[in-house]
């Protein structure tokens, strides 16, 4: 194994580090959060970084025709291939160190997608690449809830209802994505044992996301963060509150912060004082209601994503976790 | 016999629909008169990017070859009309795919017009477009600032006024008899042709002479073409950054060089540096790292990389502190720090004036709030400027 770098966990949200390693001059919408996410994903890494990023806004904003907001080591990689770069860069690194062709030093290797690189296209080399117990990566997905870049198409992610340019509603059929969200952070939890940390994070809680982004480089091994990005562009609101959406995106329990530590659950930020009752969950309505891309729904269907939520949190083994439960006889 | 060309400059999503909307009908009117035209989205800006400047064209042309030879053009030379339906464009125009600032009146041809949806005057936005050196007519559609998001659409006729004000600004491209049928038939509404008539009789032009305007030379970098790149095509990443003005405290991060994003912005962050509490939030949730540390802990948001998204105003926990104020109030992109840190009562004094100024005028809107919104804006419209009775 590669050295690590040491990243003490962050006390405090002014003790943030202060150095930009993904900095202006970006091509992305106004109040984008996958671009808040990327600063923040290296702001915790630090310069000992290398990052490879698979196709996606967060490729094709960014980089654009020679120029760069990177101040780390960047390169792009294939739509569908970020679990591959990361098991590769790593290993790549590992050898050159062993044979001392580079400086054995510790560094750290990020590779991100989007939701359908990660979700949809990506989802295999992701698997393969959190099998491998013997390299240092971390895969960050930043999900948006559709192909935002290419103007928003339906991917993996995108919630139950949405409007998209693959899901019009129409006066026949209100309803056109008919498919729930996939449910990832479960998903590899439940199949991939040796997979030392798993999270769920949210730009709008920033320090939370600077300290999982921290454990998943430190504690060893591939690791694994799925984040949730208000898209203004595809959801349909006003950039303004990009933050407030991530918020309400959490406070109504559509979106559960929590971490997979060595195989232990933990809860976060707001779903933990929602779990244990400290905090009351908010009406789903008051998310959806604020997006355009919802305003078609009626009652009927607001009250359906309630009733999916309210399942999440009650029958689910894990709020929002794994939608399995032991049958007792 | 010839062609007539337009172009509708917007900001990409919240105001693709009404771009397409004004376009189309342009095109579909000219149909009515035995002509043939086509409108498309400029390649360049597609994927469209919120607030980003974008293109939409629309050619009309007597015969189909005469059509042809214009769009083997990626983009066209000269344009009779130019329409900016956000005026913050008439700042200039960095669209997303492309380098460099280009002028609002670019593209638009000796004696063509340059047509503004605002509430501010003609002299106004001259002030703030680059000269030229052909004379241009400029004209206002009067109004505030129509956006809305990609998926539910403002229908507060702006669309529709602008297409009126072209017939009597261009009326080699379409004549407004033909335009009027085309909207009803586009949108069976008679409100909708009402407005567009009533916009074509109130529409005043004057000529901008050559020199007026903006004299600052527009922005632009010389990038290496594919026989002068780096070997394996490496791309120079961005320097770590340091101390506030090159000194030991604060820090500012370098920017890449090569896209500066301000003329995204149509509102601007005013900064209350007395009230402000450090407590570092709109630094941290500022998706462009657009906030230089100062040295005393202070946060001076950088005007030439702030796209004007709102999140620092909203995440700010002291009232007023930081307000979003209408970009057609300000000139350059000076720092409000330094200008607060060399004159603390003047600043002081501008900053309440402009503020108070901004919370006086109709709200300026981004986008989608709740639903029903768009309905509760255009009824206020409608009550404001008699322009669209009887929704």
């Amino acid at each position: 194994m590669t050295q690590m770098v040491d990243l003490p966990q962050v006390r405090g949200v002014k003790n943030i580090p202060i150095e930009e390693m993904f900095t202006s001059g970006h091509r992305t919408c106004q109040g984008c959060e996958s671009a808040l996410t990327m600063r923040l994903m290296v702001k915790a890494a630090g310069d000992r970084t290398i990052v490879t990023g698979s196709t996606g806004c967060m490729y094709v904003a960014n980089t654009t025709y020679y120029t760069s907001p990177w101040v780390v080591p960047w390169m792009h990689t294939q739509l569908g291939s970020s679990g591959a770069a990361a098991t590769g860069t790593a290993a790549g690194l590992k050898a050159l160190m062993r044979k001392g062709k580079v400086k054995d030093e510790p560094i750290n290797v990020i590779s991100f997608c989007g939701d359908g690189g990660g979700i949809d296209m990506g989802l295999s080399g992701i698997s393969a690449s959190l099998t491998h117990p013997e390299y240092n990566h971390l895969v960050l997905l930043y999900d948006n809830e559709s192909y935002a870049n290419t103007d928003i198409q339906v991917s993996g992610s995108s919630p139950w209802g949405a409007n998209s340019t693959f899901s019009p509603p129409g006066k026949v059929h209100r309803i056109m994505n008919t498919r729930w969200k996939k449910n990832m952070v479960g998903m590899l939890a439940a199949g991939h044992p040796d997979c030392r940390y798993l999270a769920t994070s949210c730009g709008s809680y920033g320090l939370d996301m600077t300290n999982k982004l921290r454990r998943a480089l430190t504690i060893g091994g591939p690791t694994f963060i799925h984040s949730i990005d208000p898209c203004p562009k595809g959801w349909d609101y006003d950039p303004k509150f990009s933050h407030e959406l991530g918020m309400l995106a959490v406070e109504t329990g559509l979106w559960v912060l929590y971490e997979i530590v060595d195989g232990e659950l933990f809860l976060n930020g707001p779903s933990k004082a929602i779990a244990k009752g400290m905090k009351q969950r908010r009406p789903v309505e008051e998310y959806l209601s604020r997006q355009g891309r919802f305003a078609h729904f009626t009652e009927e269907d607001t009250k359906f994503v309630q009733s999916k939520v309210d399942d999440m949190w009650e029958r689910w083994w894990g709020p929002g976790v794994i939608p399995i439960n032991v049958k007792e006889d | 016999m010839g062609k007539t060309s337009l172009e509708v400059v917007y900001r990409g999503i919240f105001q693709k629909t009404l771009a397409r909307n004004i376009c189309r009908a342009i095109v579909l009117a000219a149909r009515k008169e035995g002509k043939v035209g086509i409108g498309f989205g400029r390649y360049g800006d597609s994927p469209e990017r919120n607030g980003i400047p974008a293109k939409y064209f629309a050619v009309v042309a007597d015969t189909q070859e005469e059509l042809e030879e214009n769009l083997a053009m990626y983009e066209a030379d000269n344009v009779d009309v130019t329409v900016a339906v956000d005026d913050t464009l008439c700042k200039g125009v960095e669209s997303w795919g492309w380098y460099g600032l280009q002028p609002i009146n670019q593209l638009t041809k000796n004696t063509g017009t340059v047509l503004v949806t605002s509430v501010q005057g003609r002299s106004d936005l001259v002030r703030d477009i680059h000269t030229k050196d052909v004379p241009y007519n400029i004209g206002v559609v009067q109004g505030s600032t129509s956006f809305s998001g990609l998926w539910v659409y403002k229908d507060d006729h702006t669309d529709v006024r602008v297409l009126g004000a072209i017939c009597k600004v261009c009326p080699e491209m379409v004549s407004l008899e033909s335009m009027e049928e085309a909207i009803l038939e586009q949108w069976n509404n008679p409100v909708k042709v009402d407005s567009a008539r009533k916009s074509h009789d109130r529409i005043e032009t004057r000529v901008v002479e050559p020199g007026e305007g903006n004299p600052e030379e527009p922005f632009s970098f010389d990038l290496p073409g594919w026989t002068t790149m780096e070997e394996a095509l490496v791309v120079r990443n961005v320097e770590q950054g340091a101390g506030f003005r090159g000194g030991d405290g604060g820090y500012e991060p370098v920017r890449n060089p090569y896209f500066k994003k301000w003329s995204t912005r149509t509102m601007r962050p005013v900064v209350n540096f007395e009230t402000c509490i450090k407590c570092t939030l709109c630094w941290l949730h500022c998706p462009d790292s657009c906030f230089d540390v100062t040295p005393d802990g202070l946060y001076d948001s950088n005007m030439e990389s702030c796209c004007g998204c709102g999140v620092c105003e909203d995440v700010c926990p002291v009232p007023d502190c930081i307000t979003m104020v209408n970009e057609a109030e300000f000139e350059g992109n000076l720092s409000q720090w330094e200008d607060w840190n060399t004159n603390k009562d003047g600043y002081n004094k501008w900053m309440t004036e402009i503020v108070e100024k901004q919370k006086t005028q109709e709200p300026r809107s981004h986008g989608f709030h709740h639903v029903g919104q768009y309905r509760e804006e255009v009824g206020s419209v409608t009550d404001s400027r008699n322009v669209v009775e009887g929704l």
